[in-house]
């Protein structure tokens, strides 16, 4: 399993950094059987190890993932795991990003793109509708029209029109793209994990409630965070640097 | 805090006007044994006696409310062991305890736990709470009342969804299904319920246990007999002293203290 895990995706662990890459460029790192199941193990992985404090998702070659085999699509619990495990997943978008694989794309936090990258929902060129949760993940990320164009015509949202719609967070050029999304990953990092993890247990409770019932549990998590160490923690290295501007 | 009698299976925290019961078999996700049962009922006993507890919480902890029954002590015994045993007879008591009681219900809560959560009147849920009724899956049905309080409270065709499929529900769903009074942070859930009766606890006792009764037996009787129940109820509060303190701290702008008198 090992050498089977090597060839289709890979799970690094580097300065509390999951790094997980698909790795079948010359497939454009298309997720079949093999992939699926493997990509599953490490985003499971990376989910339940608590030396991962932020997640990358990206690919190698041209493409970030040209997506699944059509006779193979089944439903995909690891995409409800990238939007709720309790840490920042980014995908470190290197090239198009393919039905299913722009699934994966979409599914993350924070989406950060090459130039040349795009995304598309090709369903309908073989006569299939949109899945992979796209028809939830895309009205939200772009709005109706432009989720309804991408389903309707099969035709890609470019790099570029999707960072002015903001699906895309920003545009790296591609030589430049690990650095950048590295220095935000470390970053993340070192940020306090658990307001994180309630800044996304929070997004994911309001996508489904009303305004009163958001703003409820907002109270309650904020609550809990007050009683963390890492508040306390905050609250301190927060006066520290006041008394130490007001000394100058 | 006030002592209470020594148990095994469960803790029992007093802190008046409110108590909670801790389900406490953590190595076997709370396991809902006989014995536990025993020692919820003759917790729920006492604190119907102590006039200083006004409400209680009935939690499994921060982890899992509870995952069901022993069933490595069931598997093999005969019908009539089953009969003469009455396991499921011995929980009456608590769907019968007179005080509002607040479940307070993060991570599972299946087959025998989630028939728990049904006898209590309030359901907080963490957003970890999965409810369900699993025991199709064995080949047997739910015993302690799942069949009857799913449709009584969430109508037929969830109840069946529940009980049929076997599959656990998420703290949302719950929610939405009526079960489930508020979703909150898991690892705040404890905390709310215990909020929510101290809210209750600064109630009249007494219109609280009638209320609470009026509404149980809406599930027993024919409309015109709950009708006529609750209005005797209602004509017997105005014989109490906490109706009349209720009524003046209304018109005099200040909050009543209630005796339960």
């Amino acid at each position: 399993m090992a050498t089977e895990v090597d060839r289709h995706v890979k799970l690094e662990i580097e300065n509390g950094v999951g790094w997980i890459t698909l790795n079948r460029p010359e497939k454009m790192n298309a997720i079949g059987a093999v992939t699926r199941r493997q990509l599953a193990e490490a985003i499971k992985q990376a989910d339940r190890d608590d030396s991962v404090r932020v997640l990358v998702l990206t690919g190698t070659g041209r493409a970030f993932s040209s997506g699944a085999d059509v006779t193979e699509m089944v439903d995909m619990p690891m995409l409800s795991r990238l939007r709720t495990m309790a840490k920042p997943v980014i995908a470190s978008m290197n090239g198009p990003a393919v039905g299913i694989g722009a699934s994966f794309a979409l599914a993350c936090d924070i989406r950060i793109a090459t130039p040349e990258s795009y995304l598309m929902e090709a369903f309908v060129n073989i006569g299939l509708a949109p899945d992979g949760g796209v028809s939830w993940l895309l009205p939200r990320l772009a709005g109706t029209g432009i989720a309804y164009e991408m389903f309707f015509t099969g035709k890609p949202l470019q790099a570029v029109d999707a960072a002015r719609l903001g699906v895309i967070n920003r545009l790296v050029p591609a030589e430049r793209l690990e650095a950048e999304v590295r220095e935000l990953a470390n970053e993340l990092a070192t940020q306090p994990r658990l307001a994180m993890a309630a800044a996304k247990r929070a997004v994911n409770y309001a996508l489904e409630s009303s305004f009163d019932e958001a703003l409820e549990f907002e109270s309650y998590l904020q609550e809990a965070q007050t009683a963390s160490p890492e508040f306390a923690e905050g609250v301190q290295a927060f006066l520290a640097r006041r008394s130490n501007k007001s000394n100058k | 805090m006030i002592p209470t009698m020594a148990y095994e299976h469960i803790l029992v925290e007093v802190e008046p006007p409110i108590a909670t019961i801790t389900l406490n078999r953590p190595k076997v996700l709370n396991a809902l044994s006989p014995e536990l049962i025993r020692e919820v009922t003759a917790a729920l006993a006492e604190l119907e006696r102590d006039d200083e507890v006004r409400a209680v919480v009935l939690t499994g902890g921060p982890k899992v409310f509870a995952a069901g029954a022993d069933i490595s002590d069931m598997a093999d015994r005969t019908a009539v062991e089953q009969l003469n045993r009455d396991q499921t007879g011995a929980w009456a008591s608590i769907a019968s305890f007179s005080k509002p009681l607040v479940a307070a219900v993060s991570g599972y809560a299946l087959g025998g736990g989630c028939e728990l959560v049904l006898m209590c009147d309030l359901v907080i849920a963490g957003d970890t709470a999965r409810i369900g009724q699993p025991e199709i899956n064995i080949g047997v049905i739910p015993g302690a009342g799942g069949t009857q309080r799913w449709p009584r409270t969430a109508g037929k065709y969830a109840a069946m969804e529940i009980v049929l499929s076997g599959a656990p529900v998420t703290a949302r769903r719950a929610y939405e299904l009526g079960i489930v009074n508020k979703v909150v942070p898991a690892e705040m859930t404890i905390e709310i319920a215990k909020r929510t009766a101290r809210q209750l606890a600064e109630k009249p006792p007494l219109a609280l246990r009638m209320a609470k009764e009026a509404v149980l037996r809406s599930f027993e009787t024919p409309l015109t007999e709950g009708l006529a129940a609750e209005r005797q109820s209602f004509y017997f509060l105005f014989a109490t002293e906490d109706q009349k303190e209720g009524m003046h701290a209304f018109l005099e702008k200040r909050k009543g203290a209630f005796k339960g008198r």
